[in-house]
């Protein structure tokens, strides 16, 4: 009991301090794009004098924003379900059978996570250029999806193995098939894994500008960070817009995270609980 | 059991007839991953057996690329400065990323008050785009008016102070630490998620044996955590050697200052693409030739250590 | 009450999808009628979308029936992106070329139409062709604008303490060192980023190699980068760091350019682009440049390279039109938009501008011009010799080499490609 007593405090301080190191970048990206550039030099500390929203204003007019946002759910929001099909139905397959292969298998997914994607550009270009996918969102899914697979596998075939059999071996005498016990039974319990991959690949594909940037050319094809890294050229010394730039850039993703932590937290402790 | 024989029988045939059916389930997985991921990556691969002039295709010279990686000055000198550098990644986010994760996760599975508030304030640096993080992470140690430096003083610190990214014996440790702050969020989801799924009887029957906080944490929680622990550590040792991102958004292709911050992957980039803003030229074949090189010993070490967990997990 | 959720979270996904699948439509075919074509260009210079707009409805009004679209991607990623793009056989039809080596580079793999036969290109001298001309002797690029470095100054910092623009690098010295009695920063430059230091040994070197003779006498291979001449160039480099800023190992371009405009620092070692930011930055900022002076008695002198060039895409199905989008760029009309528009000084010789600092840069060009050495000539090689100086520069000024090491780096490096030093 003493022990509780004493440890109590501490736990708070060091999480509190913590936390707000995570937040304190954030808020200052957030103030500095009300601020000129001269305030952020010369007090990067202090609050902006004004609040005023004309700096995105300008923004919003310049930039299609709305095409933008709207490239950039439709691509996260595909991939996601995607990576969440494949891997998970892989997933199972490694960690619930003992085939001889299934190793391997697990292996040759993590591979994809060891070499630099970027080596093979040359080769995807031209396989993007084959499958007449330059210049359209799916070129940025699949990619998305492809890459997203060896985490995801990772994350979801180390939960799977935590699962203990006889749940799924009565299920197995109740007669349902392999598909069933993966959505009734395995799936369900796995939330806390799944949000994280969710999670995780969304910001994934959310934020990625490199394969944008080499397959679209397009601009009304472009998503949110490819739209707004032409910022950097255009604005390179006026910091304030700049900084509105990247919040604009990051605000959705925030949002969303917040519309959905509720949801995604509660996941999390429902799978605990059982 | 006798009784029950009949259905076990129409059970085993109907599993005879849906058990092929099993090995469907990793194929649309397969596929889209063969193609666009392992496809691509092998045939560039096969670049590093040749010459390139440029970013033009020459003859076949076997292993010649390997050699000079290793034998040509400065190649080989730089290929182990950044080897040296990323082995350091890997230590630092082992200790300050994953290690503060752990205790963070624990905290707040011991529901503290605002628990909630925490593991959204943790997670919320990961939801930013490397880029954005790295110009903000810039500005922040900036020396002359960033805020690491401005708060230094406040506090009467001023001998601490430093030019945080232009100092070769602090650039690398900066961009490490900031990486750690970047990824903290998701190790803390990963344990939490490994706590969660700890049976809460087995706590309560450690009490009931009367096992104080550290010998819980010791008998059952960090057992029970093998899981969530090989995940985070896969995945560290894999992104601390293809550290690239988070390095290109803060100091270039470059690795600098005088290459205090070069890694192996950033000095893949360097090589197979010429580094940015076409101030250099590019040398593909040794390019494709280091990534060969990394790819080996990364999944090397991968495979040991997979191997070595599994037995571990078996032997539980 | 789960199954609700499930539903209310199923139908908004499915709207999501049918949004994204409409707007992602929406964006197809632009109507071509017959007749037409529509060109693109491929370029880094993202912050000039609006000037070139500008430029290609002027070559509208001649061509109507071209499209012209200018697609540039960002800076630091488009030689990745431009590579890529060649080497499968697609890209641009118009290709915003870098200067010297890489463009180059470019044109001796096959990449790029020879342009031998366009008219207009032979108004430009040789050493303006050089930066796109292929080791196969033939023209590949359209010069497009030239570029200098030289110290651009503030004109009321300058007033106020009454000094005059320096005529020898002993007065540079002095006045430096009056300004730093006055606690303003003399130089603002950082060595955090490796390309500002060529940049400005770039600047400071030819007053102490003496300029263009010591340039042809090296690329002759008639001397070395071991030479006094370049040694003391080198030393000068280590000399003038006590002028920087404080800190000046942690600053990089943004921060030094900040320093300039708001007035923290008297002298800034930079190129003709940075005026227009300057000014967009401090309206009020009084900018002024000089020529750098030399130390061994020869005439001060102004750095200057092309600094692009427009090639045709050999894999184009558009060459015509690309021809007479290009021939456009050579004419005077364009010329005289070209430095309007951009502020900046075009290839095309004797055009004048209305911008009196850069008139006169543009006249100093004619008179005093030396090329920007580490560009135009040393720029080959893994690591190029431009690259390894500016990383041995930097380890200089961190204290890890000497002025000694610099420079006998640097011959190692243009010995193991360049064939006069051989």
């Amino acid at each position: 009991m003493n022990h509780t007593i004493w440890t109590r405090p501490f736990y708070y301080v060091f999480a509190f301090l913590i936390a707000s190191i995570s937040i304190y970048p954030i808020l200052l990206m957030i103030l500095s794009s009300f601020k000129t550039s001269a305030e952020i030099f010369t007090s990067p500390l202090s609050l902006p004098k004004t609040f005023s929203l004309d700096t995105y204003r300008n923004l919003l007019e310049m930039i299609p924003f709305t095409t933008y946002f709207m490239n950039s759910v439709f691509v996260s929001v595909v991939s996601v379900l995607l990576i969440l099909i494949t891997s998970s139905l892989a997933a199972f397959y490694i960690a619930r059978f003992t085939f001889v292969w299934n190793n391997m298998i697990f292996f040759f997914f993590l591979m994809g996570m060891m070499l630099p994607i970027k080596l093979g550009i040359v080769p995807l270009f031209i396989l993007m250029k084959d499958l007449n996918l330059l210049n359209s969102l799916w070129s940025l899914i699949f990619m998305y999806v492809a890459t997203g697979i060896p985490l995801s596998i990772l994350i979801l075939t180390g939960f799977f193995r935590t699962m203990p059999r006889e749940l799924e071996e009565a299920a197995r005498i109740d007669g349902a098939g392999n598909l069933r016990i993966l959505w009734n039974v395995v799936l369900p319990l796995m939330r806390p894994a799944l949000g994280t991959v969710m999670i995780i690949q969304f910001i994934q594909s959310w934020n990625d500008f490199f394969f944008p940037l080499i397959f679209i050319t397009d601009d009304l094809k472009k998503t949110i960070p490819v739209g707004m890294l032409s910022l950097f050229g255009e604005y390179s010394a006026d910091w304030g817009a700049l900084f509105a730039g990247l919040t604009l850039a990051s605000l959705p993703m925030i949002v969303l995270f917040f519309i959905a932590s509720k949801q995604f937290m509660e996941g999390l402790t429902q799978g605990a609980i059982k | 059991m006798r009784p029950a024989m009949n259905s076990v029988v129409k059970i085993k045939k109907q599993r005879d007839w849906k058990r092929w059916t099993i090995h469907l389930f990793p194929i649309p997985a397969l596929l889209i991953y063969g193609m666009f991921v392992v496809y691509p990556l092998f045939a560039a691969l096969t670049y590093s057996f040749f010459d390139w002039k440029g970013i033009v295709r020459g003859d076949f010279v076997g292993l010649k690329n390997f050699k000079d990686l290793f034998t040509l000055e400065p190649f080989s000198g730089l290929f182990w400065n950044a080897f040296g550098h990323n082995i350091l990644y890997f230590v630092l986010q082992m200790i300050f990323q994953n290690g503060l994760a752990f205790i963070l996760a624990y905290i707040i599975y011991k529901k503290v008050k605002g628990s909630e508030f925490l593991k959204i304030a943790y997670f919320l640096p990961r939801l930013l785009s490397v880029i954005v993080v790295g110009f903000l992470w810039k500005l922040i140690l900036n020396p002359n008016y960033g805020a690491l430096n401005v708060i230094l003083e406040s506090l009467g610190l001023e001998h601490l102070q430093k030019a945080w990214l232009g100092d070769p014996d602090t650039a690398l440790i900066s961009i490490i630490l900031v990486n750690c702050w970047y990824g903290i969020g998701f190790g803390v989801l990963i344990f939490l998620a490994g706590l969660q799924s700890i049976p809460k009887e087995l706590f309560e029957a450690a009490k009931l044996d009367g096992a104080n906080g550290l010998s819980m944490i010791r008998k059952i929680v960090l057992p029970l955590m093998v899981p969530s622990f090989m995940i985070m550590t896969v995945l560290t040792f894999i992104q601390s050697f293809e550290a690239f991102e988070l390095v290109y958004a803060m100091q270039g292709s470059q690795g600098e200052p005088y290459h205090s911050t070069d890694t192996l992957a950033i000095y893949f980039y360097r090589l197979a693409f010429g580094g940015s803003a076409g101030g250099s030229t590019t040398a593909v074949g040794l390019g494709s030739a280091l990534a060969v090189v990394l790819f080996i010993f990364i999944s090397f070490f991968t495979a040991l250590y997979l191997r070595y967990m599994q037995k571990k997990q078996v032997d539980m | 009450m789960k199954k609700m959720k499930a539903i209310t979270f199923v139908g908004f996904l499915a709207f999501i999808l049918i949004i994204s699948a409409c707007s992602s439509q929406s964006g197809g075919d632009s109507g071509e009628s017959e007749g037409e074509v529509t060109l693109t260009i491929g370029s880094w210079r993202t912050e000039d979308k609006a000037s070139y707009q500008k430029v290609i409805d002027k070559f509208n009004e001649e061509n109507p029936d071209i499209n012209v679209e200018f697609k540039p991607s960002k800076n630091t990623e488009y030689n990745t992106i431009l590579n890529t793009a060649l080497q499968s056989g697609e890209g641009p039809d118009i290709i915003h070329l870098r200067p010297y080596t890489p463009g180059i580079e470019l044109a001796d793999a096959g990449y790029l139409e020879p342009l031998d036969d366009l008219e207009g290109l032979d108004q430009y001298p040789e050493e303006t062709l050089a930066a796109s001309k292929g080791s196969d002797d033939k023209q590949y690029g359209v010069p497009l604008n030239i570029s200098t470095t030289q110290m651009f100054y503030n004109k009321k910092i300058f007033d106020d303490l009454g000094l005059e623009e320096p005529q020898t690098w002993d007065e540079f010295l002095t006045l430096s060192q009056k300004i730093k009695d006055e606690g303003i920063t003399p130089i603002s430059l950082g060595t955090k980023e490796g390309w500002l230091l060529s940049l400005s040994h770039g600047i400071i070197g030819p007053a102490h190699y003496g300029g263009n003779e010591f340039v042809d006498s090296i690329t002759a291979g008639e001397t070395d980068f071991t030479s006094d001449e370049f040694q003391s160039s080198i030393d000068a480099m280590d000399e003038i760091k006590q002028f920087f800023p404080e800190n000046f190992e942690g600053l990089g371009m943004e921060d030094i350019r900040t320093m300039f405009f708001t007035g923290d620092a008297a002298m800034f070692p930079l190129g003709s682009w940075e005026i227009e930011v300057l000014r967009e930055m401090n309206p009020e900022l009084e900018l002024g440049f000089f020529p750098m002076p030399s130390a061994v008695g020869k005439d001060p002198t102004i750095t200057t390279w092309v600094d692009g060039s427009y090639a045709i895409n050999a894999s184009s199905e558009q060459k015509e039109a690309a021809k007479k989008f290009l021939q456009f760029m050579t004419t005077e009309e364009f010329g005289t938009m070209f430095t309007e528009e951009f502020k900046m000084i075009s290839a095309i010789p004797g055009i004048a501008s209305e911008d009196e600092l850069v008139n006169s840069l543009s006249q100093a060009v004619e008179n005093q011009s030396t090329p920007y050495m580490m560009l135009v000539h040393f720029a080959g090689g893994n690591p190029s010799t431009k690259a390894t100086i500016e990383t041995e520069l930097q380890g200089m000024y961190l204290g890890e080499r000497t002025p000694e090491e610099v420079a006998n780096t640097v011959q190692e490096s243009a010995k193991s490609w360049y064939e006069p030093l051989q």
